[in-house]
């Protein structure tokens, strides 16, 4: 996947990520988009090298009593890809709030 | 598991979603099995406790029951996707991808042949009238000049660790090479088919010979491609090499050989195409990976 060729919805979730929302809940809940849109496309964008995953420290979630979750950041392509992508949909930064509290 | 709709053990909607995990964990790859489930558990976990009253917008507007069909094929589309993408990523460069994807287009032109006769009888028919009448002249020779004008390299080959299984890696190559061929001509004659119907009515008589020079490009391309691409292939798995990567300088050339190393992607070994052939380098070189030296290395 090119970043000339990034659909609508992966713009958004691309959006998403680099405002600080970085689980899949999150970006469900800021995008409002179904859990069968968000995961497959955050799988597409991790094999595409425009996102890579990392695991929580289970202490920071055994403190919140909680299981650990999976964050997704930007790498450097996806960064590049989500600049690309809202020059060609300007209106997606006015979709999404900025996270106020990061969860890193 | 139950853990996560301990909560809402007797909501339908939980129950759902218990259904469907096992479904969908099962349709994960087995080496992201793991992850995955201990992704989805903390998602859905956090779906139910954090936040319950904020749940996302393209889930909360419905009721619980459509919440959970649309967490349910969430689930199954997540998995799905992964499915897909292994066997996109197993399948890519392999030889029953190889076979597959000719054995498609056959029957696509067989298809596309029946429609254009109109009828199944006269397909059949102009099939054996065109393949026995006229095909075979030119394939049978044409199987022999590239057999005599360019043999399957004899890879020099460094292997020692013999494949014990039911067919020897020698019997399964010919037998991947041999259905690549057949598999190669039948495309090539049914396409030729499809490709002379307008220029028939263009010329009339006079395709015959058309035909005729059209299988001798057919049965020549077609056999060169069968050729060289068994020659790109891994010895052990039969997949596509991958990775080319310039090893050595030309200038240099007298006290080390230079030219290209491809390898397999499976990590069953490297095949060393020299630049220059020499007497002490004449073919390419098949080394085999020692699987002991393969295990360190990963």
């Amino acid at each position: 996947m090119s970043p000339g060729k990034l659909s609508h919805t992966v713009a958004i979730i691309l959006k998403a990520l680099s405002l600080g929302y970085q689980f899949g809940f999150e970006i469900m809940e800021v995008t409002g988009f179904p859990s069968g849109t968000v995961y497959p496309a955050l799988r597409r964008l991790e094999r595409d090298g425009f996102v890579s995953s990392n695991w929580e420290a289970e202490q920071d979630a055994l403190k919140d009593q909680r299981p650990a979750r999976r964050y997704y950041l930007l790498t450097k392509a996806g960064r590049e890809a989500e600049s690309t992508a809202t020059k060609r949909y300007p209106l997606v930064s006015r979709l999404l709030p900025e996270k106020l509290v990061k969860t890193l | 598991m139950s853990y996560l709709f301990a909560k809402s053990a007797n909501d339908s909607s939980a129950r759902l979603r218990e259904w469907t995990f096992p479904i969908a964990e099962r349709l994960v790859p087995p080496r992201q099995r793991l992850d995955w489930a201990r992704e989805w558990r903390a998602e859905l976990w956090q779906m139910q406790h954090e936040r319950p009253g904020r749940r996302p917008a393209g889930e909360s507007s419905r009721g619980a029951l459509s919440q959970s069909l649309s967490l349910s094929y969430g689930l199954l589309a997540d998995a799905a996707w992964l499915r897909a993408d292994w066997l996109r990523a197993t399948a890519r460069g392999s030889a029953v991808g190889c076979l597959l994807a000719l054995s498609f287009y056959c029957l696509l032109c067989g298809v596309t042949n029946i429609l254009l006769a109109g009828s199944w009888h006269s397909f059949l028919h102009q099939f054996s009238e065109t393949f026995l009448g006229g095909f075979l002249f030119v394939a049978i020779p044409g199987l022999f000049i590239a057999a005599v004008t360019y043999p399957p390299r004899p890879l020099r080959s460094d292997v020692q660790h013999e494949h014990r299984g039911h067919l020897s890696a020698r019997t399964r190559r010919n037998m991947f090479l041999g259905a690549k061929v057949l598999l190669t001509l039948a495309l090539g004659f049914l396409s030729s088919m499809i490709a002379i119907v307008p220029i028939r009515m263009q010329i009339g008589r006079y395709s015959d010979w058309a035909q005729l020079m059209m299988w001798a490009l057919v049965v020549t391309v077609g056999l060169r491609w069968a050729l060289l691409n068994q020659e790109q292939r891994c010895q052990k798995c039969l997949r596509l090499l991958s990775q080319p990567t310039r090893v050595g300088r030309p200038s240099y050339n007298f006290l080390h050989w230079s030219g290209m190393e491809l390898a397999c992607a499976d990590g069953h070994g490297l095949l060393h195409v020299p630049e220059m052939r020499g007497s002490w380098c004449w073919y390419d070189r098949w080394v085999e990976q020692d699987p002991v030296g393969l295990s360190l290395q990963i």
